[in-house]
């Protein structure tokens, strides 16, 4: 495991490239892809993107995405691990400290139990935007 | 919107974004499939109710970002474009309105009539939330080289 044992370097190896968010000035959230190494050390490195806005020292979202597309359409192999923490200037790369990971990979956990465990969120939706009924 | 022709290529062809909503000034980005429209340029996404914390999030704050950068299944090279904009959440009819997007989902992933046939053994699934974004800024890096400064594109 890697800084803070949050994060499987295999399974984050699968990816090829990283997707870096943060909350720029105007409240927007600004999103640029950057590719990333894994140092021997276990650190992720992300390269350096060429972006009007400073992402240094602020809270970062950072989402390795993977999905194979099919011949005959549509995608399949989904997988995706989003990591959360700061990024620090590091030897001309950005270094990453995760802070908080959240991961789904459709071979492990199926799409079909990933909706029956998303019941709970479901019904607090739909409670949330129904009247209440007083009896 | 006044886009060069491989931008334009992005919004039509790709098949997926990674949408960016916001959790109480956290950055919350997972892919989604969307939809888009050129005139007047806007996105559109669905969700379904069970994963519906990311509508909670625009409810509260409707500033998001849609960030295309994965060409995968789409037939075009790889450009990066990132789109912020401001969202609409549509729950008022979570059985039939996301249906007009159909069609285009269709298109998209052509074996999602599998999925609907099994509409009632998933039937909290296709309860869906519809969330159209108007965008309120572009910027596009071409060959998806982002070492290099964004193009920034004319609404």
């Amino acid at each position: 495991m890697t800084t803070l044992g949050l994060i499987d370097p295999d399974r984050l190896a699968l990816f090829t490239y990283s997707i870096v968010t943060w909350i720029d000035k105007d409240g927007f959230p600004f999103s640029v892809a950057t590719d990333f190494i894994l140092s021997e050390n276990g650190e992720i490195l992300l390269k350096k993107p060429s972006v009007p806005a400073t992402m240094t020292g602020r809270r970062v979202g950072v989402l390795f995405n993977h999905i194979t597309g099919i011949p005959t359409g549509g995608y399949t192999d989904r997988r995706y691990m989003l990591v959360w923490g700061t990024v620090s200037e590091d030897k001309g790369f950005l270094k990453l400290r995760p802070e908080e990971v959240s991961e789904w990979d459709e071979k492990i956990l199926p799409f079909d139990k990933l909706c029956a465990a998303a019941v709970p969120q479901g019904k607090r939706y739909l409670e949330s935007i129904q009247p209440s009924i007083d009896a | 919107m006044k886009a060069p022709n491989w931008v334009q290529d992005v919004f039509d062809r790709y098949l997926i974004c990674e949408f960016t909503s916001i959790d109480d000034g956290k950055p919350v980005t997972f892919p989604l499939l969307f939809f888009y429209d050129n005139d007047p340029p806007k996105f559109a996404v669905t969700s379904s109710i069970l994963f519906s914390r990311k509508i909670e999030h625009m409810k509260k704050n409707p500033k998001v970002s849609l960030l295309f950068s994965n060409p995968e299944g789409s037939g075009i090279e790889k450009h990066v474009v990132l789109v912020q904009g401001v969202a609409k959440c549509d729950d008022s009819d979570l059985d039939h309105g996301w249906e007009r997007y159909l069609p285009r989902w269709r298109k998209k992933e052509p074996y999602i009539d599998g999925f609907l046939s099994a509409r009632e053994q998933f039937a909290w699934f296709w309860k869906r939330i519809v969330v159209e974004i108007e965008p309120k800024k572009i910027l596009a890096w071409k060959n998806g080289d982002t070492s290099n400064p964004a193009e920034a594109i004319n609404l």
